[in-house]
C-alpha cells in the first residue's frame, strides 16, 4: 500500500472533488488506483491527473467513496496501483473524448488543444471539466436539460461528423458505452472504451470484473473495437459482488 | 516422449495442473477460457446455500512472496450457479464443483445440485466456520468430517474430494476422517495478517486472511508428504506452485495431481501451458515416462 499527503482539494461539481498528491511513479491515462480508507473500504478510482502532481477526481456515490471525498489537504491518502492498461496516445489531428458521469475523470489526462469533448451528466451541477476544453470543441448534455443538450452522450454524438476524428475515447456507464459502440461499429472508426465493472482485487485473480474470460482490471480497462466485438457480456450481463449474474 | 497425463479417482486429466478454487472461477466464461488455455480441470469457487457478498474491500494484500486474501466466501448461492457451470462445461474438460456448508444435510443438498448441473466431481471446502462449536471450522472436527463424507458417498454418484485446511492442530486425524473421499486436496490457505504501519491498522477489512503463493509451498509439501505416508490416500497437491520444479516436489511427496492459483497473479493464465511444457522437459531429462512413476518417490 502506498500513501501520499494530499496537496490540494478542489470541489469540481456537486459531491465531486479533485485531490492532488505527489507520487513518483509513471502513470498513464486510463490507469487506476485502488484507494483505501482504513476501516472503511477500498475502491477503484482513475487517475485524472497523470503528471506531477498526480490527482484523482471522485464523486461521492456511497459508503466507500464518501470518506475519500471527505479527505482534506494535509491528510494521507492510501492507495495501491497504478493498475490496468492505458489509452493509446492520440496521433496528430483531432480526436474525441466522451465521458459519462464520473467517466470524464479517466479521460481528463487526454485533454489537449486537439481534443473535442462530449460530457454528459444527470444535471448541470454534476458536470465537470468542461472548462478544460476549448470552448467551441465541447458539448455538454444533461438528462434533465438543465445545461447543454437535453439527452445523453449518444444524442450529442449523432450531431457530429465523426470522419474528422483520428480516434474516439469513451468512458462512462456501460449502457451508454454499449449504445455508442453500436452506433459507431458500422462506421469503421477507431475507438477505445474504458470499461467499469465491480472490482475487488484489481490484480486479475478474483474474477469479479471479468468479461468473457478477460479481467478488466488487468488486461483492461481500455479495449478497442475489436476486443469489444468478442465480448458478448459487454452491455448485456454482469456479475454482482456475490457473483450472481444480472442483466445490465 | 514422457506422458504428463494423470488420474485422480476415476477422472482422467490431460496434465496434472488444475485451477484451484477461488481464483478466476466465479464467471463461467473465465473458467471456460482457462480450460481452453491448458488447465486440465477447473475447481469452481466455493459455493454455499445462500448468496453472499463476502467481506468488504480490501479483500487482498499483495506481498512479494504471495497473497493474503479474505474474500469471505462471496458466492451467488447454489441456485444461481447453474448457468456458470453450463458455460464452463463448454471448455470440454472436467469441472469440479467446490462447496461449503456447516452440516451434512447442507453438503448433501449442495452436492446434489452440483451433480445435477453436470460437474464431474465435488470438492469439499472444509474450512468453513461451523455453528455448533463456535470459532472452530468444520474441517477441524473429525467426527463431522467423517459424517459429511459418509452421507455424500451414499447419496451422490460422482467422486468426492476433500480439501483440507492446514490451520488445524492434527491434520492426520482429519485426513483419516476423510478417508472415504476419492482424494484429499491439500492445502488451503494459511491463516495470516498484514498491518499497514502508516495507517496503523490491519489492511484486510476482515483483519485476518489466508496466505497463499510461494510462501506456503514448503508447508504444503510437508503436509502432502506426511499425509501420504500415513494414509496412502490419493492426494491433489496445492499451495505455492509456480514452476514445474515446485510441481515435481509435490508429486514426489505423494501428489497425483496439482492445483494452482496465486501464480496466475504473476504469470497470467499462460502459466498452465508453461507448467505442462516444463514438466515434460523435466521428465524427459530425468527419464520418467509417467507421472505415477514419480508420485511419492521421496517417501521411500
Ligand atoms: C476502473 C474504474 C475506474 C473508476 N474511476 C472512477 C473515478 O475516476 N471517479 C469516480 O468517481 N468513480 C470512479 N469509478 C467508480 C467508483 O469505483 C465507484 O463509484 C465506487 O466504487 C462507488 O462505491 P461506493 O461504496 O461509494 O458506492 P456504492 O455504495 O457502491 O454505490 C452507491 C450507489 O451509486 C451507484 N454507483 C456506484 N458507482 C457508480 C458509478 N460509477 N456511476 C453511477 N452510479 C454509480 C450504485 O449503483 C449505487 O446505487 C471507477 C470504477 C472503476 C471500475
Ligand atoms: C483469492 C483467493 C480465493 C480463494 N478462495 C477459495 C475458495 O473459495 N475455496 C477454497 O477451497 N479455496 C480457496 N482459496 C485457496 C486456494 O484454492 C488454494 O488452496 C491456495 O490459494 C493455495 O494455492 P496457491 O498458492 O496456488 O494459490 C482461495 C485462494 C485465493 C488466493
Ligand atoms: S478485480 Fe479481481 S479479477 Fe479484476
Amino acid at each position: 500500500m502506498n500513501f501520499s499527503i494530499i496537496l490540494s482539494k478542489e470541489v469540481v461539481a456537486k459531491n465531486t472533488v479533485t485531490l492532488k498528491f505527489s507520487f513518483d511513479k509513471r502513470v498513464y491515462a486510463g490507469q487506476f488506483a485502488m484507494v483505501w480508507t482504513p476501516g472503511k473500504g477500498e475502491i477503484p478510482i482513475s487517475f485524472s491527473h497523470t503528471g506531477d502532481p498526480k490527482g484523482i477526481t471522485i464523486k461521492n456515490y456511497g459508503d466507500m467513496s464518501a470518506p475519500i471525498v471527505a479527505l482534506n489537504a494535509g491528510e494521507r491518502i492510501f492507495f495501491r496501483g497504478p493498475y490496468g492498461n492505458s489509452f493509446t496516445k492520440p496521433k496528430d489531428g483531432d480526436y474525441l473524448l466522451i465521458g459519462g458521469g464520473s467517466g470524464i475523470a479517466s479521460l481528463a489526462p487526454m485533454i489537449s488543444k486537439n481534443a473535442h469533448g462530449i460530457i454528459s451528466a444527470r444535471s448541470m451541477e454534476d458536470l465537470f471539466f468542461l472548462d478544460k476544453f476549448e470552448k467551441s470543441k465541447v458539448i455538454a448534455t444533461t438528462d434533465d436539460g438543465s445545461f447543454g443538450i437535453k439527452g445523453n452522450a449518444l444524442d450529442a454524438l449523432r450531431t457530429l461528423d465523426l470522419e474528422k476524428f483520428q480516434n474516439i475515447y469513451v468512458c462512462g456507464p456501460e449502457k451508454m458505452m454499449k449504445g455508442i459502440y453500436d452506433y459507431i461499429k458500422p462506421k469503421n472508426i477507431a475507438a477505445e472504451f474504458s470499461l467499469e465493472r465491480p472490482m475487488k482485487c484489481a490484480i486479475g485473480i478474483c474474477d469479479s470484473c471479468s468479461v468473457n474470460g478477460i479481467q478488466i482490471c488487468k488486461t483492461g480497462p481500455v479495449f478497442g473495437m475489436d476486443s469489444l466485438r468478442d465480448f458478448t457480456e459487454f452491455g448485456t450481463t454482469r456479475l454482482m459482488l456475490s457473483g450472481k449474474r444480472v442483466n445490465i | 516422449m514422457p506422458s504428463i497425463r494423470t488420474k485422480i479417482g476415476p477422472i482422467s486429466l490431460e496434465n496434472p495442473f488444475m485451477l484451484a478454487s477461488g481464483i478466476l472461477d466465479e464467471n463461467g466464461y473465465t473458467m471456460k477460457r482457462i480450460l481452453e488455455n491448458g488447465a486440465s480441470a477447473v475447481v469452481t469457487k466455493s459455493i454455499g446455500t445462500d448468496e453472499r457478498t463476502g467481506y468488504s474491500t480490501p479483500v487482498i494484500v499483495e506481498l512479494p512472496y504471495g497473497l493474503i486474501n479474505a474474500i469471505g466466501l462471496a458466492n451467488p448461492g447454489i441456485d444461481n450457479f447453474g448457468e456458470e457451470i453450463k458455460i464452463a462445461l463448454k471448455g470440454n474438460r472436467p469441472v469440479i464443483g467446490s462447496i461449503f456448508g456447516s452440516t451434512p444435510e447442507e453438503f448433501v443438498n449442495l452436492a446434489l445440485k452440483m451433480e445435477n448441473y453436470g460437474v464431474n466431481a465435488i470438492e469439499l471446502n472444509l474450512s468453513c466456520p461451523h455453528v455448533k462449536g463456535f470459532g472452530s471450522e468444520v474441517g477441524s472436527d473429525p467426527d463431522l468430517v467423517e459424517e459429511i463424507i459418509k452421507e455424500l458417498k451414499s447419496k451422490i454418484n460422482i467422486p468426492v474430494f476433500s480439501k483440507l485446511s492446514p490451520n488445524v492442530t492434527d491434520i492426520l486425524s482429519i485426513a483419516k476422517a476423510a478417508e472415504r473421499s476419492d482424494a484429499l486436496v491439500m492445502i488451503n490457505t494459511v491463516r495470516a495478517m498484514s498491518i499497514d504501519i502508516y495507517a496503523r491498522k490491519p489492511v484486510l477489512s476482515n483483519k485476518y486472511g489466508g496466505l497463499s503463493g510461494q510462501a506456503i509451498k514448503n508447508i504444503g509439501v510437508r503436509y502432502v508428504y506426511e499425509v501420504k505416508k500415513e494414509t496412502g490416500q490419493q492426494i491433489v497437491g496445492v499451495g505455492g506452485i509456480e514452476t514445474a520444479e515446485d510441481a515435481v516436489e509435490y508429486i514426489m511427496a505423494g501428489a497425483s495431481a496439482l492445483q494452482v492459483g496465486t501464480v496466475i497473479h504473476k504469470k497470467g493464465i499462460g502459466v498452465f501451458k508453461e507448467l505442462s511444457r516444463e514438466l515434460e522437459e523435466f521428465m524427459n531429462h530425468e527419464g520418467y515416462e509417467t507421472v505415477s512413476e514419480m508420485t511419492g518417490v521421496a517417501l521411500s
